[in-house]
């Protein structure tokens, strides 16, 4: 099946809410890109339209030039901007050969906008989001 | 539509992109053009997504062709908005095989949809959905190249302007090196020969991509086109401007003792 793996998708907290089928409907949307070890995947403050999930490989978060963290297969980045079409909070490079599976605004915004079901469940996980970090904020 | 045509075949902007339809109308007109094959914008996002049906298509289309290709995409944008995309859309120069244009035309979809170009969109305000149809030709080993304009950009004066070097003409139009420089009038006649400084000459290697190349030392400032070449080029302006209408920017190459057109269209800067 053209798309990302479903159980990759599944993990996302964005699409916990979903269904087996409404996940496959977003799974099929995704698409393979590669990255050269060192080249640039987002760039911090950049616009940004794409959410990506690594299938293999590493890259590494790093945020006014000081390195934060180390993405590998399974992790995900760049969501938030599925939605909100806002610029980028850090800039990922890739550590090595890095293949991941990129999911762009323009493909998933209509998949939404046709569906009330996804986009209910997706503003039941934003809202949780939101509240999670409402507590750590103010415990 | 996912459709892939040859060029002479490639007539709908609005499927092809203004740089497909170029080089159909340019082929439709008898001029020399490498061979190649234009993609709708669909099939480009369909063999992105992986579809099997739609590689298989891309893969079939283009077997006819002479390896190695290059792979260049032709924006289908709003208000044919190509030139405003130069630089934010891949062209991939040197693709080996036919077996590796499936991941030329992946990473081409996402030159289109990487932050650079979608904040670029942001700026311009054409924050919308890119559709990036794509030409695929033989790509040319030519012994010279460059680019030639029909009617002086810089002066307005009514003389071709051209200006070539060894090698792709990418070191032209990336301004690797100093051209030779050249102006003809209408009739053909020789104004100006001006030697350039051609220290590097890009050429395709092989394993795919191109190369930097030094120079033989005598070649550098010896000019790199002949009276007869430069009389074709004349020629080749003459016959551009009956079929795509005056001030035109053309890239050209000569490979094999042939002159090819690779791409035609208005001059964006046009002098006073």
């Amino acid at each position: 099946m053209a798309g990302a793996p479903l159980e990759a998708v599944r993990r996302v907290p964005l699409f916990a809410e979903l269904d087996r089928h409404e996940v496959e409907q977003i799974a099929r949307l995704f698409k393979e890109r590669r990255f050269s070890e060192g080249e640039t995947v987002v760039r911090e403050a950049s616009g940004g339209a794409a959410f990506f999930l690594i299938d293999s490989g590493e890259a590494t978060v790093s945020v006014g030039g000081s390195e934060r963290a180390t993405l590998k297969a399974g992790d995900y980045f760049g969501e938030i901007a599925l939605i909100d079409e806002g610029t980028r909070s850090a800039t990922i490079t890739a550590a090595t050969e890095l293949v991941c599976y990129g999911l762009t605004f323009w493909d998933f915004r209509p998949l939404v906008q046709g569906s009330g079901p996804i986009g209910w469940k997706l503003l039941q996980s934003m809202a949780k989001k939101l509240r999670a970090a409402e507590q750590t904020e103010h415990p | 539509m996912k459709e892939v045509v040859s060029l002479p075949k490639a007539r709908d902007t609005a499927i092809f992109g203004s740089k497909a339809v170029g080089l159909g109308d340019a082929a439709r007109a008898g001029l020399p053009v490498p061979p190649g094959v234009a993609l709708s914008g669909s099939i480009v996002d369909a063999v992105a997504s992986g579809e099997e049906r739609a590689i298989a298509k891309v893969a079939k289309s283009v077997q006819r062709l002479q390896v190695p290709l290059a792979v260049r995409s032709s924006a289908v944008d709003e208000d044919g908005a190509e030139a405003s995309f130069a630089g934010q859309h891949l062209t991939l120069l040197n693709v080996p095989s036919a077996g590796e244009v499936t991941s030329a035309l992946k990473e081409i979809w996402w030159s289109a949809n990487s932050d650079s170009a979608i904040t670029y969109r942001q700026r311009v305000g054409l924050f919308t959905r890119p559709s990036i149809a794509v030409v695929i030709q033989t790509l040319l080993d030519p012994d010279v190249a460059g680019v030639m304009f029909t009617k002086n950009p810089m002066s307005g004066a009514d003389e071709r302007v051209i200006e070539a070097s060894w090698g792709l003409g990418e070191a032209v139009v990336a301004g690797l090196v100093i051209p030779d420089h050249f102006r003809l009038d209408r009739s053909g006649q020789v104004l100006e020969r001006k030697a350039g400084r051609k220290s590097i000459a890009i050429r395709s290697v092989a394993s795919g991509g191109t190369v930097e190349e030094a120079v033989s030392a005598e070649l550098v400032e010896r000019l790199c086109l002949d009276d007869g070449q430069l009389a074709d080029l004349g020629r080749l302006a003459s016959r551009s401007e009956e079929i795509y209408g005056p001030a035109r920017d053309i890239e050209w190459a000569i490979a094999g003792g042939t002159l090819y057109l690779l791409q035609c269209r208005a001059v964006t800067r046009a002098g006073t």
